[in-house]
C-alpha cells in the first residue's frame, strides 16, 4: 500500500477549501450589494435632522410667523428601573392612572402600522425605542420637571421647534401645520410618520420654501438601536438648512386692526397694494388667533371647535366664498360700454325703475353721475347696449354674440377664473357666457331681458372678495393689474416679474369718468359711500348692495386711495349687513387711513364700527 | 543520539515567523473590534485588548519553554500527558456550567478550557501509538485502539456540551488516513461474509475516511443550494435551480480533476484516470441526486429541522434562530474591496453588539469588515500558507511520531479555519470553535501557541531521531 500519494489528497482538500472560500468572500463582499444593503439595515442608520421652519416677515420687516422651542419628554422602557409611579404622576401633575393609562396607549398604539400582507394592524412597539410620552411641553413644565428627572432613568427631555404667531391675527392667511398622514409621506420621500406639513395658507402653498433642508447623520446604532457613533467620522454626514425667510407685502398691524374691526360681524376685508399686486391685509371675520392650531395638543382641543363654529372661522372667505358683486360691477359695466363705444362719458340714460327698482336720486345725465348715484336703470339701458349691438338680425344671436364679448372683457378683468394667487382654496367665482345660458334655457331662446340682472351685478354673476379688491386695484391702475399674491420674496429671489401683469381689455382714457364718478360717490353729495370720505385723502369707491337668499343684504364696498398715485386698493364685504354704505364703507375708510396715514384719527367712526354687533341680522331671512 | 548545539538551531522560521504575524495581527484585531474610547491605551488591562496582549505574552513564554524541554519527553510521556488532560476533562464534568457548558477549569476569569489541551495531548497519544504500531499488518485491534484514543475524549466533550471542539475532533480520522490505519479490518469482517468474496483489501475500506467526507460535504452543500436559484452573469434572466448547479459545478470539477491529473500522468495512466473521473462523477451526481430527491420528499417540519441544524432557514429568521450567521454575514459582506477601514467596523464592533462574541468566535466579522476582501483574502493565504508549511514540515520528518503530529496540528488548525471563516459565510453552521491565534481568549491562544511550538521543537530535532 503506498501512502505517499494521499499527502496530496489532503493538500487538495485544503486548496480546494481555500479556492471555494476565496471565490465566496469575492462574492459577498465585493460583487453582492446584498450584504452591504443588510449592514446598513442593521447598524448604519441615518438620522435625519429636520431644522425649523423658514421665518416669514411682514411688509415692515416685523416677524409674523417664527419659532418657539419647546420639549417633549421622552421615555425608553428598557433604560428604565422600578418607580414610584404616585411620586412621578405627581411630578407631571397627573394622576397615577393617568400615568398607567399614558403607557399602555404607547404600547398598544405607537409603532402600530398596518400589515399588508394579513391585511390587519400589527403592534410594532418596541423596549429598546425611545418614544414620547408627553408632547410639546412648555418651557415652564419643562424647568419644573426636568431636575427630578434623575430620579426616573429611562425618561429624557428632547428639544424641538414649533411655530408662533407674535401677532395673533392672520390666521386665514398664514394657515397651520399638522403631522404628516401616511399617503403624503408616501408620495414626497422628504417626509417621515411624524413629520409637520402645511395644511392651509401660506404654510401649505410654500410648504418647499418654508420647510427647508433635511441635515442627515450617518450613525452607527448598536443592537439595541442607540446611536453609539458617527459613521465614518462624519464624512457623509449633511447640515439640515433652514429655509430662506418669507418676506411679505402684508401690514401685520393693518391685519390685525381689520380683524378688530370685523369683530362681531362676518365677512372679509381685502386689501391690495396697486403697483405691486401685493395683498396688504386679507380679513376673514370670524377669525382666531393662529396660536391655537400649534401642536398636537392644541389643534387636537382646538380645531373641533373651530370647524364646528356656525361662524365658521376656518372657512378661507376672502378666497373662496362667492358672493353677487352687486353695485359695484356697474364700474366694470361703463368701463365696457365706453370701451364698446355704446355709450360716452356723457350718455345720459333715465331712471325709469320699470325694469328694475331703483332708490330716489338726481336723474344721471352723464356716466360720472350714474355711478354717483347708482342708477339701476342706466346701467340696465348701458348693459343692454353692450349685449345687444344688433349686429345680428336675430335677437337671441345677437343677445349670444354681445354676450361672450362682455364675458370676455370680464374674463379680463380676472373674473369668473381663478387668479393664481399664492395662496391654496381659491376658487373662479362665476362669469356667465353663451354657452353657459345655452345650458340652462337652451340655444337661441334667451335675450338680454333674461338675463338682465347681471347688469347690475345680481343674478347668475358670482365674485370673490379678492376679485372685488383686485377689481379697485385695475381701476386705480387704470387698466391693468398683478395677480394678488402675499410674498414678495423668497430670500433674495423676487416673486413677482413684470411679464406676470396682465392688461384688462380697456383703454386708460375710458377710467377717468369711472373714476370721477367714484370720487363722487365719496366725496359730492348724492354718493352713496359718503362715510368712507377720509380728511386729507381721496378717496375713490362704489357702494355694494347684493341681495340673497340667506337674509339681509350684503353690504359691499370697494375703492382706492388717494385718487391719483393710489396705494391702496380694497374690498370690503360684510355680510347680511345691509345697504353698502352703512358699514362697508366706514370700515374701507378706517383701513384707508390706517395703512396712509398709519393712526386713525376720526375716532368716532372707529368707535362706532368697533362696537358694531352686526350678528344678529344674519340670523333672521329677509321676507320676499 | 546528537543533541543540537543551541536551541534555535534547524528552527523552521517561516513557521514560527508567520506564528508571530498572526499573533500580532490577532491583537491589532481584537484591539479594533473590542475598542472602548473610554479605555484608549491597547495596553489597559481591564480591556480586552489589553488582557490579549497579557494572553500572547504567557503563550509565547510557554513557548518559550517549550523550546527548553527536549523533544523526547513528549514521547515518553505521551500516555501519561494523554492522561492527564484526560482526567481534567472528566473533572470538569463536576464544574458548575457557565453559559450551559461545563466546559471551564479554574477560579473566575482565569480559566482554562480542558478540551483545548486535550487536542495536544490526543494528538501526542495517537502519534505515540502510531508510531509503535505496523501499518502494514495492522488487525481489527490497531483499528480499534486509534479510534479510541480519539474518539472516548470526543464522548466526554459531547457530555460538556461542547459541539464545536467535538467536531474538530473528526480532524483526526484524517491523520488516521494519511498514516494507513484503514478500515479496512472492519469492513472485509462484514464484506467476507458474504459466501464467495474474500478480499484481501477494499478500496472503499481503505478510503473509508476521505469518501465520508465527500460523501457528507457534498450532501450537506446539495442541500444548501437545493432551496436557492441562481442567475448567472452572462445568463440574465435564466433562473436555475442550485441542484443542476451542484451538477454543473460537479462536471467542471471533473473537467478540471481530468486535466490536472492528466498533466502529471503517462498516456498509459490516462485511461485509467479517465474512467476514475467518469465514475467518480457519475457516483457523486447520483449521491447529489438522491440527497436533494429525498429531501424534497421530506415532510416540512423535517425539512425546517434539518434546515435549522445547517442554519439555512427562512429569511423570516434573519432576526431570529438566524441572527447570528446573518448579522455575521452582513459584516463580512459590508466591507468591500477595501474595508471600512481600521476600527471602522459599524456591525462588528463589540459596542455595537449586533455580531455577538465579535472578539472571540466571530473575530473574522470586524476583520473583514474593516479591511473588506483584501484583508479577508490575507487571512486565507496566511491560513493556507501555513498549513503548507506545516504538511511540508510533516513529510521530512524521519520519525513516524513527529510525521503524525504534524499532520495532527495541520488538521486541527484547518478544521478550525475551514469551520470559523466556514460561518461567517454561510458554508458552515454556526458552532463556536475560535480561529486559532486571531479570536480573543486565554486557553485557545495558549493551546494552540503551545501546538505549534511544540511541532517547531520537534522539527527542530528531527535530525537527532533515527528511526
Amino acid at each position: 500500500m503506498n501512502l505517499d500519494g494521499r499527502k496530496n489528497v489532503i493538500i487538495v482538500f485544503f486548496f480546494t477549501v481555500g479556492v471555494i472560500y476565496l471565490s465566496r468572500l469575492f462574492f459577498m463582499q465585493v460583487i453582492d450589494d446584498t450584504w452591504k444593503l443588510r449592514a446598513q439595515e442593521i447598524a448604519e442608520k441615518r438620522k435625519e435632522i429636520t431644522p425649523p421652519r423658514a421665518i416669514i416677515f411682514d411688509r415692515h420687516d416685523k416677524k409674523v410667523v417664527t419659532n418657539k422651542s419647546y420639549y417633549n419628554l421622552l421615555m425608553c422602557q428598557e433604560e428604565m428601573t422600578e418607580f414610584d409611579t404616585v411620586e412621578f404622576a405627581k411630578l407631571l401633575g397627573w394622576t397615577p392612572q393617568k400615568v398607567k393609562n399614558r403607557f399602555y396607549e404607547i404600547k398598544k398604539g405607537e409603532g402600530r402600522y398596518f400589515n399588508k400582507n394579513i391585511g390587519k394592524y400589527q403592534e410594532n412597539y418596541q423596549p429598546q425605542r425611545k418614544y414620547p410620552f408627553i408632547k410639546e411641553l412648555t418651557n415652564d413644565e419643562i424647568t419644573r420637571i426636568a431636575p427630578h428627572l434623575e430620579k426616573f432613568p429611562g425618561f429624557f427631555e428632547d428639544l424641538t421647534s414649533m411655530r408662533f404667531y407674535p401677532y395673533a391675527g392672520g390666521a386665514n392667511i398664514f394657515g397651520y401645520l399638522s403631522e404628516t398622514n401616511r399617503e403624503e409621506i408616501e408620495a414626497d420621500r422628504f417626509y417621515r410618520n411624524g413629520d409637520l406639513i402645511g395644511r392651509a395658507g401660506l404654510e401649505r402653498y410654500y410648504e418647499k420654501e418654508l420647510r427647508g433642508q433635511k441635515g442627515i447623520k450617518y450613525v452607527v446604532t448598536s443592537a439595541l438601536n442607540n446611536a453609539i457613533e458617527s459613521y465614518a467620522g462624519g464624512k457623509y454626514d449633511t447640515l439640515a438648512k433652514q429655509g430662506a425667510p418669507l418676506k411679505l407685502g402684508l401690514d401685520i398691524d393693518l391685519q390685525y386692526y381689520g380683524e378688530r374691526l370685523m369683530k362681531n360681524k362676518r365677512g372679509c376685508i381685502v386689501a391690495i397694494e396697486p403697483k405691486t399686486g401685493e395683498i396688504i391685509a386679507m380679513v376673514s371675520s370670524p377669525s382666531f388667533d393662529p396660536n391655537l392650531l400649534v401642536g398636537r395638543k392644541n389643534i387636537s382641543e382646538n380645531y373641533p371647535k373651530l370647524a364646528l363654529d356656525p361662524g365658521n372661522p376656518l372657512f378661507p372667505r376672502p378666497l373662496a366664498a362667492e358672493y353677487p358683486p352687486g353695485s359695484i360691477f356697474k364700474l366694470l359695466q361703463s368701463l365696457i360700454g365706453l370701451q364698446e363705444g355704446v355709450i360716452t362719458p356723457d350718455t345720459g340714460f333715465p331712471c325709469t325703475k320699470s325694469m328694475v327698482g331703483c332708490h330716489n336720486h338726481p336723474t344721471a345725465t352723464d356716466l360720472r353721475k350714474a355711478v354717483q348715484y347708482s342708477c339701476n336703470p342706466y346701467y340696465y339701458y348701458a348693459v343692454k347696449k353692450i349685449i345687444q349691438q344688433g349686429k345680428f338680425k336675430s335677437n337671441f344671436a345677437d343677445a349670444e354674440a354681445g354676450l361672450n364679448k362682455w364675458a370676455k372683457y370680464m374674463h379680463a378683468f380676472g373674473l369668473g377664473r381663478e387668479l393664481a394667487t399664492d395662496i391654496s382654496s381659491v376658487r373662479p367665482g362665476l362669469i356667465p357666457d353663451g354657452a353657459y345660458y345655452d345650458k340652462w334655457y337652451g340655444h337661441h331662446t334667451w335675450a338680454f331681458s333674461t338675463i338682465r340682472s347681471i347688469a347690475i351685478g345680481q343674478g347668475e354673476v358670482k365674485v370673490t372678495p379678492l376679485q372685488m379688491a383686485n377689481i379697485a386695484a385695475l381701476i386705480a391702475n387704470r387698466g391693468w393689474f398683478y395677480t394678488p399674491h402675499f410674498v414678495r420674496s423668497i430670500g433674495n429671489k423676487k416673486i413677482v416679474t413684470k411679464n406676470q401683469r396682465h392688461r384688462t381689455l380697456i383703454d386708460a382714457q375710458h377710467f377717468e369718468p369711472v373714476i370721477e364718478g367714484m370720487r363722487r360717490v365719496v366725496n359730492e353729495d348724492g354718493g352713496t359711500g359718503k362715510k368712507a370720505a377720509v380728511k386729507g385723502i381721496v378717496v375713490c369707491g362704489k357702494t355694494g348692495t347684493a341681495q340673497n337668499p340667506h337674509g339681509e343684504d350684503h353690504s359691499i364696498f370697494i375703492s382706492f386711495a388717494p385718487m391719483n398715485r393710489p396705494k391702496i386698493a380694497i374690498a370690503v364685504f360684510v355680510e347680511n349687513a345691509g345697504f353698502g354704505g352703512t358699514w362697508a364703507a366706514p370700515i374701507a375708510s378706517l383701513m384707508i387711513e390706517k395703512y396712509i396715514n398709519r393712526k386713525v384719527l376720526d375716532k368716532d367712526k372707529e368707535k362706532y364700527i368697533l362696537e358694531a354687533n352686526l350678528l344678529h341680522m344674519i340670523a333672521k331671512p329677509k321676507k320676499k | 543520539m546528537r543533541k543540537s548545539d543551541s536551541l534555535t538551531q534547524h528552527v523552521d522560521w517561516w513557521l514560527f515567523g508567520i506564528v508571530i504575524l498572526m499573533l500580532t495581527m490577532g491583537i491589532a484585531n481584537v484591539y479594533s473590534a473590542a475598542y472602548d474610547p473610554d479605555f484608549p491605551s491597547i495596553f489597559d488591562f481591564s480591556q480586552k485588548y489589553g488582557k490579549q496582549i497579557m494572553w500572547v505574552g504567557i503563550s509565547l513564554f510557554l513557548g518559550f519553554l517549550v523550546f527548553l524541554i527536549d523533544s523526547d519527553i513528549y514521547r515518553k510521556f505521551a500516555i501519561p500527558i494523554y492522561l492527564f488532560c484526560f482526567s481534567l476533562l472528566i473533572l470538569v464534568l463536576f464544574t458548575p456550567p457557565i453559559n450551559g457548558a461545563r466546559a471551564w477549569l479554574g477560579i473566575g476569569s482565569m480559566g482554562i478550557q480542558p478540551a483545548e489541551f486535550m487536542k495536544i495531548a490526543t494528538a501526542i497519544a495517537l502519534a505515540s501509538y502510531i508510531s509503535s504500531v505496523n501499518v502494514k499488518q495492522q488487525n481489527i485491534q490497531t483499528v480499534l485502539i486509534a479510534l479510541a484514543i480519539v474518539m472516548v475524549p470526543m464522548v466526554l466533550i459531547l457530555l460538556q456540551p461542547d459541539a464545536g471542539t467535538f467536531v474538530v475532533f473528526t480532524s483526526f480520522f484524517f491523520v488516521l488516513y494519511r498514516e494507513g490505519i484503514t478500515f479496512d479490518p472492519l469492513v472485509l469482517k462484514f464484506v467476507n461474509v458474504i459466501p464467495g468474496i474474500k478480499f484481501k483489501q477494499t478500496w472503499v475500506g481503505s478510503h473509508f475516511i476521505p469518501i465520508l467526507f465527500y460523501a457528507l460535504f457534498l450532501s450537506i452543500i446539495t442541500l444548501l443550494m437545493s432551496k436557492n436559484e441562481y442567475e448567472f452573469i452572462f445568463l440574465p434572466g435564466v433562473l436555475i435551480p442550485g441542484f443542476y448547479g451542484v451538477l454543473s459545478v460537479l462536471i467542471l470539477l471533473a473537467v478540471i480533476a481530468y486535466l490536472i491529473f492528466s498533466w502529471f500522468s503517462t498516456r498509459r495512466e490516462r485511461g485509467r484516470i479517465i474512467l476514475i473521473v467518469v465514475v467518480g462523477w457519475f457516483l457523486s451526481s447520483l449521491l447529489a441526486s438522491i440527497v436533494n430527491f429525498s429531501f424534497s420528499s421530506l415532510a416540512q417540519h423535517q425539512k425546517d429541522r434539518i434546515e435549522l441544524v445547517l442554519g439555512i432557514s427562512d429569511k423570516d429568521e434573519k432576526d431570529g434562530k438566524d441572527y447570528n450567521r446573518n448579522r455575521a454575514m452582513a459584516a463580512v459582506g459590508s466591507g468591500g474591496l477595501f474595508g471600512k477601514g481600521y476600527r471602522q467596523a459599524s456591525v462588528a464592533s463589540v459596542r455595537s453588539n449586533h455580531v455577538p462574541e465579535s472578539e472571540t468566535d466571530f473575530i473574522f466579522c470586524p476583520l473583514s469588515e474593516e479591511w473588506g476582501f483584501l484583508g479577508s483574502a490575507t487571512i486565507v493565504f496566511l491560513f493556507l500558507f501555513m498549513l503548507v508549511r506545516i504538511l511540508i514540515i510533516a513529510e521530512r520528518q524521519r520519525s513516524t511520531f513527529n510525521r503524525v503530529y504534524a499532520y495532527s496540528v495541520a488538521m486541527i488548525i484547518f478544521y478550525h479555519f475551514a469551520v470559523n471563516i466556514g460561518m461567517n459565510i454561510g458554508f458552515a453552521p454556526v458552532i463556536g470553535i475560535p480561529l486559532p491565534l486571531f479570536s480573543y481568549g486565554g486557553s485557545s491562544l495558549m493551546s494552540f501557541s503551545i501546538m505549534l511550538f511544540v511541532l517547531i521543537k520537534l522539527d527542530s530535532q528531527r535530525r537527532d531521531v533515527l528511526s
